[in-house]
């Protein structure tokens, strides 16, 4: 392994973020390569995370564009500051000065908002620009960011060409609700993120909830693997599983059962007709898998739930 | 421009290293998840040695094995589920049809001359509100309810900054390109004459629509609805269409759509789906088209004219497959279930 990637794995273990190497490397290579890093995954991997966790780790800002339909240049861009251009016509009233110079005055970059994406190619330290969700911006606004993203810079009509001071280490992420487009994703490393393996997510609960322990831990995440092969509205993702630990560390539960996951199952599923579904139907199966495996002895895998699970299902 | 970059992200890692350039070109050149799995295969076929010992993230071989489990898995909830449905009966979302009702009303397969007017009214006005939304954009207009603060400013410098109009935008309005794909298969037969009525008036409601008709084949019948008289664009496709009442290869028939016709979709686009399901090929050749179409669409709409026959359920093996891509799914055999539609999508718009 480049030395390079295992010290990127290991800043981001040590901001809590467990990185497989799969992550780490493409991390790396945005970071070597100055190209924008799109991920794409399930809502709950922790997409996001990797943008925070990749400016922390580099020592530099991140600058987040929350992207939603409708977002267009004023929003991402730039605005003019119009109560404070306003005031300053006000203010110099009276004064000798033509229209033209005026105008000229109020148009000027101290009257300028700046809004992220000119904010981020702006700054004297190379910032970690966050294009978040960027599949629930429309086409139009992708094709914008592309040129923004292609050429760092920008033109102002009233002041002319902004060039970038800083190249920013760009991360986009989708949730794939729409496709996005070819130009933007040559543009791009890409980098799935999965729900994670059972392994994985030991590992991710017992780094983030300290005080729990192994047994409980174990028991979440075998039954996070059984979840995730129903058919839901929305599957939980590890912040769920981060919010259920927390959830039952607060209740004093130190093992899973009936009582325990029906008491908690609001923390799990943000869907009604997830919760329902589940407490009516499927909550009797997954406490079988759960004693199917207790029998099996430990330590738990991937394998031997995916295993229980299986056999689970032709049992019914 | 992605050989080169694939050159210069190798030259800035361990070259020796296998999984390392594995991650490395897979980030680089495949871009997607679709493109990820072809790229897996290509790459350890390549290189011979089967050995990935590149741990998780990569969907490798634990990827696919837990795919094949997840798959029977699902289909066996699905069935659970359906049959729970039977019972309960969501009638997949749009407002529950009851047999009895059904058996009362008159079909689309007997409706006289005096309902076609009727039928088109409402087509229209189901056209009309899955076509058109108001946009997040904005454009100036004189009357709009946002204010447009930028023009107002440097119209208010030409009166010495005094405001004495201000100036206003509005929402635009979004055009969505409707798809129309009709099955007209042997099974599909009794209905038609409904069809060619719902494909007629859609397509004169809204300018933008691209309609196909299938069976075995796929053909564009677009050209052939501009005629302004129905007969003659009746007679027209009849002879154009060779397969007309044949049977279905309803997954056949999307991926054909897919790869000739894919252009005309984008994130926009509806696609209202008419048929009844009863698929003669392959399912996973459905379910994959199925789910290409919905990742590339705005909204699927399946509308099925023989959901409310006396004896049909909607478990047909294509049926079952395709529902999960499916945002609206609805009975159309009708007057009172199309009025029904339409009634629920001015609820959800």
């Amino acid at each position: 392994m480049h030395p390079e990637v295992s010290r990127i794995q290991e800043l981001l273990s040590g901001q809590g973020y467990i990185a497989d190497r799969a992550i780490a490397t493409s991390v790396y290579l945005s970071i070597a390569l100055r190209k924008p890093l799109l991920i794409e995954g399930a809502a709950g991997v922790g997409k996001t995370e990797v943008a925070k966790v990749m400016a922390r780790a580099l020592g530099t800002d991140l600058i987040r564009l929350q992207c939603y339909e409708g977002l267009d240049a004023t929003t991402s861009l730039y605005e003019w500051n119009y109560q404070r251009q306003l005031l300053h016509i006000r203010l110099s009233e009276g004064g000798e000065r033509s229209v033209a110079e005026r105008e000229a005055e109020i148009f000027s970059e101290a009257f300028l908002l700046k809004r992220p994406l000119l904010n981020a190619i702006t700054q004297a330290q190379a910032p970690v620009l966050l294009v978040d969700e960027i599949d629930r911006a429309d086409a139009e606004f992708e094709a914008f960011l592309l040129e923004v993203l292609s050429d760092f810079q920008v033109s102002i009509p009233e002041i002319g060409t902004i060039t970038a001071t800083t190249t920013p280490y760009v991360v986009l992420t989708s949730n794939r609700t729409r496709e996005l487009g070819d130009a933007l994703r040559r543009r791009c490393l890409y980098l799935w993120i999965d729900y994670p393996s059972f392994e994985k997510e030991l590992e991710i609960v017992s780094r983030r909830v300290p005080a729990i322990n192994g047994h409980l831990a174990e028991q979440i995440g075998a039954l996070m693997q059984l979840i995730r092969r129903l058919r839901l509205e929305k599957t939980p993702g590890v912040a769920e599983t981060l919010d259920w630990s927390a959830a039952l560390m607060a209740l004093h539960r130190d093992h899973l059962d009936r009582e325990a996951v029906e008491e908690t199952l609001g923390v799990l599923f943000k869907h009604q007709d997830d919760a329902t579904t589940v407490r009516t139907q499927w909550l009797e199966p997954l406490l079988d898998g759960l004693a199917v495996l207790e029998r099996e002895g430990r330590p738990w895998s991937q394998e031997l739930i995916a295993r229980a699970a299986d056999r689970l299902q032709t049992r019914r | 421009m992605e050989a080169a970059d694939a050159l210069r992200a190798l030259a800035v890692v361990e070259v020796t290293d296998r999984p390392e350039v594995y991650l490395t070109l897979r980030a680089v050149l495949a871009s997607g998840q679709d493109a990820q799995r072809v790229f897996d295969e290509v790459f350890w076929e390549f290189w011979g040695a089967r050995q990935r010992e590149v741990d998780a993230g990569a969907p490798g071989e634990q990827g696919t094995l837990a795919l094949d489990g997840q798959r029977a898995l699902d289909r066996v909830l699905l069935e659970w589920h359906e049959a729970d449905e039977d019972a309960g009966g969501e009638g997949e979302r749009v407002p529950a049809y009851s047999p009895v009702e059904a058996l009362t009303r008159k079909d689309f397969s007997a409706f006289s001359a005096d309902e076609l007017n009727e039928i088109t009214a409402v087509v229209i006005a189901i056209a009309r509100r899955v076509a058109t939304r108001l946009s997040r954009r904005t454009r100036a207009a004189r009357r709009g309810h946002l204010v447009d603060l930028r023009r107002t400013m440097r119209a208010s410098l030409r009166s010495g900054g005094e405001i004495l109009e201000i100036l206003r935008r509005e929402r635009r309005l979004q055009k969505t390109r409707i798809v129309l794909l009709c099955d007209v298969s042997g099974s599909m037969d009794l209905y038609s004459r409904f069809l060619i009525q719902f494909v007629y008036a859609l397509q004169h409601a809204v300018g933008r629509v691209e309609t196909f008709v299938f069976s075995t084949g796929l053909s564009r019948i677009t050209g052939s609805l501009a005629h302004e008289d129905l007969r003659a664009a009746l007679d027209e496709i009849s002879r154009r269409v060779p397969d007309w009442s044949g049977g279905t290869k309803i997954g056949r028939s999307l991926r054909r759509f897919l790869t000739e016709y894919g252009t005309v979709l984008d994130p926009r686009t509806v696609v209202i789906i008419i048929s009844d399901g009863w698929d003669t090929g392959e399912v996973d050749v459905l379910e994959a088209a199925m789910a290409e179409l919905r990742r590339r669409t705005a909204k699927v709409i399946w509308l099925n004219p023989l959901l409310a026959s006396p004896g049909y359920e909607p478990i047909c093996q294509g049926m079952r497959v395709a529902l999960p891509y499916v945002d609206i799914f609805a009975p159309a055999h009708n007057l009172e279930s199309l009025k029904r539609l339409e009634r629920y999508l001015t609820r959800v718009s």
